[in-house]
């Protein structure tokens, strides 16, 4: 008979490396004709990085996305990147990337001031406009202050800088301390569907909710979440390396190494947290490993739930769930023979 | 050495190779389509999906002369110079790929599926894509890119992009 069960797990999360240092650096020009150009170190690899820098550098300066220009990991030109790693990019190269555009906005505010008759702390970006705050329709384009900027105040706008997460080692004895900068947090529900005559489980549904800060880029918090959870369910159900007496890899390759398909992937709710760190650019920390955390606990409480077995090793494959419902069922009629 | 003819993305296209090449090498070195991905050679990952004569196909599972006289059709022949296909720019604007090596294959695939049929349930489109193995995105995102070309091809208005 198929029973259902659900389980929740919930999780956190730490930005960047524990206690060590995990620089990222950024420059940021303003060109003439109103764009920006970014370089940083960092690495795409379809997680939307580079997307999400290109938002924080044009919320910055008040011009739009698609008008940064991202030159990325390259080491003749890039300035030094930590990595894409320890979910860290949006948190520490967000804020280099911020801080390096705050800089060149504060030439360009320099420049504009004396041309508007303020102080540079009465000015702001947006709608690529440096402007009074108050009154907006006192401006001046933004690429033709970064014109006049170079070409008569000699002072062409860039910026240029690094950030490092603020942490403090661990004390030896008492072991306060404070490993990291910030952290994330989630909680995940998982439905299942267990046949107790083969163990086989079937994963139903899962809503995730996660905390990361600003989302700055929802959609790609969404992807990210969405991915997390097929290699949570796959951690949860399927994959497993498996080695001989040698140690020689026996399913090296996506026909016994099993891996979720579409048909194995349940319907996911995302639901994005609405939370502001302030150390972050924007308020934004992170969403990458956190988000298949919580997967494989909530699917195993699901399972326990529905059936009323605790499997304890990963992945939980039907032949796992069927010994531990047998083991059960044997456990049950010994109580009840004991009874009788 | 086998020579072989086919149409390929429109095009009559003709090359010698050994007998033993598959159609994803034919494609990949004797004609420098390189859209279409080898992930496995072994017909597990579905990143070398093509259509020949309106099939999906793993492309790593036939042989290039398998392919002669038929009509081939490669994600590169989906965009024309000025537009993305449907399926492409729906893909792009829902965010449904990330690393995207799968993608390609899973396109063909969703491709080979909407011409046959144009209107397919949530399940259906799972089915279609059940060859087509994807690391980064749980999927969610293409499914729904497909059923907005889906809508679209039925002329209803495609839930804005976010
Ligand atoms: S390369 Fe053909 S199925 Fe993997
Ligand atoms: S987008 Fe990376 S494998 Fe599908």
């Amino acid at each position: 008979m198929k029973r259902r069960g659900r389980g929740i797990a919930c999780m956190w999360y730490p930005i960047g490396f524990t206690v060590s240092a995990n620089p990222s650096a950024a420059v940021v020009k303003v060109n003439e004709d109103g764009t920006a150009t970014l370089l940083t170190g960092t690495v795409e690899t379809g997680q939307g990085s580079l997307t999400i820098l290109a938002q924080i550098v044009a919320e910055e300066l008040g011009i739009a996305t698609d008008d940064v220009h991202v030159v990325s990991a390259d080491t003749d030109t890039t300035p030094m990147d930590t990595g894409a790693i320890a979910s860290r990019t949006t948190y520490v190269t967000g804020n280099a990337a911020r801080l390096a555009a705050e800089k060149a906005k504060k030439i360009l505010f320099e420049v504009a001031a004396p041309l508007l008759g303020v102080k540079p702390e009465h000015l702001e970006v947006g709608d690529h406009k440096i402007r009074i705050k108050g009154f907006p329709q006192r401006s001046l384009h933004i690429g033709d202050v970064a014109e006049r900027a170079r070409g008569v105040n000699g002072d062409p706008p860039i910026g240029s800088a690094s950030f490092n997460p603020a942490t403090a080692a661990l004390d030896a004895e008492t072991g306060q301390g404070k490993p990291f900068a910030t952290y994330v947090y989630a909680t995940q529900i998982a439905e299942v569907e267990v046949d107790d005559e083969t163990g086989e489980v079937e994963v139903l549904r899962i809503a995730a909710s996660h905390d990361c800060g600003t989302p700055i880029n929802p959609m790609l918090v969404e992807g990210q979440v969405e991915g997390g959870i097929s290699m949570g369910v796959g951690f949860a159900l399927e994959e497993e390396i498996l080695f001989d007496a040698t140690g020689r890899q026996i399913n090296p390759n996506l026909t016994n190494y099993i891996m979720p398909t579409s048909l194995d992937m349940p319907k996911v709710e995302v639901d994005i947290v609405d939370s502001y760190d302030p150390t972050g650019p924007f308020g934004a920390k992170g969403v990458g490993e956190p988000t298949c955390v919580p997967t494989a606990a909530a699917i195993l409480n699901a399972i326990h739930d529905a059936v009323g077995v605790r499997v304890t090793s990963l992945p939980a494959t039907a032949e796992k769930v069927y010994a531990a419902l047998k083991a059960k069922r044997a456990q049950e009629g010994k109580r009840l023979g004991a009874g009788a | 050495m086998a020579t072989v003819t086919l149409t390929l993305n429109g095009d009559v296209r003709t090359a010698s190779v050994p007998p033993e090449t598959t159609l994803l090498r034919l494609l990949r070195e004797e004609f420098g389509l390189t859209g279409s991905k080898l992930g496995c050679d072994v017909g597990d990952c579905g990143a070398c999906t093509v259509i020949v004569d309106g099939k999906s196909v793993n492309s790593c599972l036939m042989l290039a002369v398998q392919a002669d006289g038929r009509d081939v059709v490669t994600i590169e022949g989906l965009a024309t110079m000025s537009r993305l296909h449907p399926l492409q720019q729906l893909f792009e604007d829902k965010g449904s790929l990330q690393c995207g090596f799968c993608g390609p294959g899973v396109i063909m695939s969703a491709k080979a599926l909407l011409d046959e049929n144009p209107d397919p349930s949530e399940q259906e489109i799972r089915d279609a894509l059940a060859g087509n193995l994807c690391r980064c995105t749980g999927y969610s995102k293409m499914i729904e890119a497909i059923q907005a070309v889906a809508r679209d091809g039925r002329g209803e208005p495609a839930k804005s992009a976010v």
